[in-house]
């Protein structure tokens, strides 16, 4: 390596672990190809798919710390820091990512930019960009103090695509974790909804305007083999649950084809929406924002629609 | 308020509508501009307000604004604090974990319920809603518990008696003379994350068909999902 290098550490988050090789396409974007050591941080005790992608891989403990416990994950990713000197922590921004990099910023009297969506390097400096007014407005933010760069970034954002595969070196760490977080897990329930929509090529989502006939979602997508998302407009409403939300208080998902049923299309909703293949929006206004970014815009019913393309694929099925 | 902030606030008033020992206080850090919020807060039952404002504060980031809420609410007595996960506009909801860090203290954010039966001054138990599951956890008192609009609860309305009560002698104003933070380690000056530029998102309008729910319009709609690999 040379002495140069840049060091970047990426914490791998139990949600979402397939998607932790894309922060380093962020790393990638900071620094240039091959100008960077990589370090992944895993809670998990398989490293599948990591191999050959990071320089470094750091195995926590089995039994160190929970992984629901961000005061104590916060503990490790500072000893890691202190002995390696990063660079740059890069941290998902899940759930519980959003938990652990807030924390360890303030350890480290670090600035850091919050759901990163964009890496744009010039000349002499790199552009951090992350949304604001509710995806209205796209911010770019500079990172001062003494601390590494820090970034929590917002998942399905960036896409890591392999290179030349790198000999990893698996460590594992062991050092006691000095304030373990005071919180127990008392109990799981798993919730029905068994897809995330972040995974479904897909995706048949409904707003405002198909408050009324929501479940007819459902049918649509079965025939297409696409999972129902919605805008926040329903989940506001309570007809749709915010697990499958779309939008900038919600996901943000890429699926192949979007088919927007009742959707206006607020700035807010198209923040969610990421290097879409193909969109098609069913609205009585040809004027809603969607509307613009469609391939095609059925003018009409959201209802009607389905029970027609509905027949139209049972005729074309049977 | 943020629908958040109002859900936490919700809750605590009903602990303390079960229990009168309870104490509420809301803390606020904002310009004085806000002071008939607060004031309004106050004929909620809330027991005390307390606006923490003043011009050097303005334009902190989250993490020194965090540090001004400690500096605050580790002079006062307290059990739990209830926040807000989330500001309205889908904020970054870093100052909870910030605050937390700052007073030494666990956090939680996304709750969707606090079990009032076992919410003491030892523990509190809470659902925790995420992309799989609900949660249950328990976290030792004293803690920063961040409830989500999800949690649905809601405030009480104000009595009409407490509607017409003047409560402006029991607003709280702190300055940064009570606190005494140096003007270097508070503000745009002391924050570590600066917003350098802003634009507008702007998005490829694209080359559209117009079509209607006719025959013609959904034949080209499934003729477009059969040539895209669809059916």
């Amino acid at each position: 390596m040379k002495n140069d290098m840049k060091k970047t550490c990426i914490f791998q988050d139990t949600e979402k672990t397939e998607n932790t090789a894309d922060l380093l396409e962020v790393a990638q974007r900071i620094y240039g190809q091959g100008q960077f050591e990589s370090y992944a941080v895993l809670l998990a005790d398989s490293c599948d798919g990591l191999q050959g992608a990071f320089d470094h891989i750091i195995q926590v403990a089995q039994g160190l710390v929970n992984a629901y416990d961000p005061r104590g994950i916060c503990d490790i990713l500072e000893n890691l820091h202190k002995k390696h000197t990063f660079d740059s922590i890069l941290i998902p921004g899940t759930s519980m990512g959003q938990m652990i990099a807030p924390r360890l910023s303030k350890r480290l009297r670090t600035g850091l930019a919050a759901g990163v969506i964009d890496i744009n390097r010039q000349k002499d400096h790199v552009d951090i960009i992350r949304p604001a007014c509710s995806g209205k407005i796209r911010e770019s933010v500079l990172l001062t103090g003494n601390g590494p760069v820090m970034m929590s970034i917002r998942p399905n954002a960036f896409a890591y695509t392999p290179g030349t595969p790198l000999q990893t070196v698996v460590t594992s760490y062991t050092e006691p974790v000095r304030s373990p977080g005071a919180v127990k897990r008392l109990h799981v329930k798993e919730n029905q909804q068994t897809c995330d929509i972040r995974d479904s090529e897909v995706l048949i989502a409904g707003g405002g305007g198909v408050k009324e006939s929501f479940a007819e979602l459902y049918r649509l997508a079965d025939a297409l083999k696409g999972t129902v998302a919605a805008s926040r407009k329903l989940v506001d409403q309570g007809i749709a649950p915010r697990s499958i939300q779309v939008g900038q208080s919600g996901k943000t998902v890429s699926p192949k084809l979007y088919m927007a049923l009742g959707i206006h299309g607020s700035m807010q909703h198209l923040a969610g929406l990421r290097q879409i293949a193909s969109l098609i929006s069913v609205n009585t206004s040809i004027n809603a924002p969607v509307c613009s970014l469609s391939d095609i815009v059925v003018q009409g019913d959201a209802r009607k629609f389905i029970d027609r393309l509905l027949k139209k694929i049972a005729v074309y099925r049977s | 308020m943020n629908p958040d902030d109002v859900c936490a606030l919700a809750f605590a008033l009903g602990v303390k509508a079960a229990d009168p020992d309870c104490v509420v206080e809301v803390v606020s850090l904002g310009p004085l501009s806000v002071r008939p919020h607060m004031e309004d807060l106050l004929r909620l039952a809330v027991d005390r307000g307390t606006l923490i404002s003043d011009p050097v504060f303005e334009g902190s980031d989250t993490l020194v604004t965090s540090e001004i809420l400690g500096r605050y609410i580790a002079t006062r007595p307290f059990d739990c604090l209830l926040t807000g996960s989330r500001s309205l506009d889908g904020g970054t909801g870093h100052v909870p974990v910030q605050l937390a860090e700052t007073l030494g203290l666990d956090q939680m954010s996304g709750i969707i319920r606090i079990d009032p039966h076992q919410f003491d001054s030892t523990r509190a138990v809470f659902d925790v809603a995420d992309e799989k599951s609900v949660t249950t956890y328990e976290m030792a008192m004293p803690c920063v518990l961040s409830v989500t609009r999800e949690s649905g609860y809601k405030l009480p309305y104000v009595t009409l008696t407490n509607m017409r009560r003047d409560v402006s002698d029991e607003l709280v104003i702190i300055t940064n003379q009570d606190l005494g933070f140096s003007e270097t380690r508070v503000g745009p000056a002391g924050s570590l994350t600066q917003v350098v530029h802003r634009c507008p998102k702007t998005y490829e309008k694209k080359d559209r068909h117009i079509v209607g729910i006719d025959e013609k319009g959904i034949s080209f709609v499934f003729h477009f999902l059969q040539q895209k690999g669809f059916l």
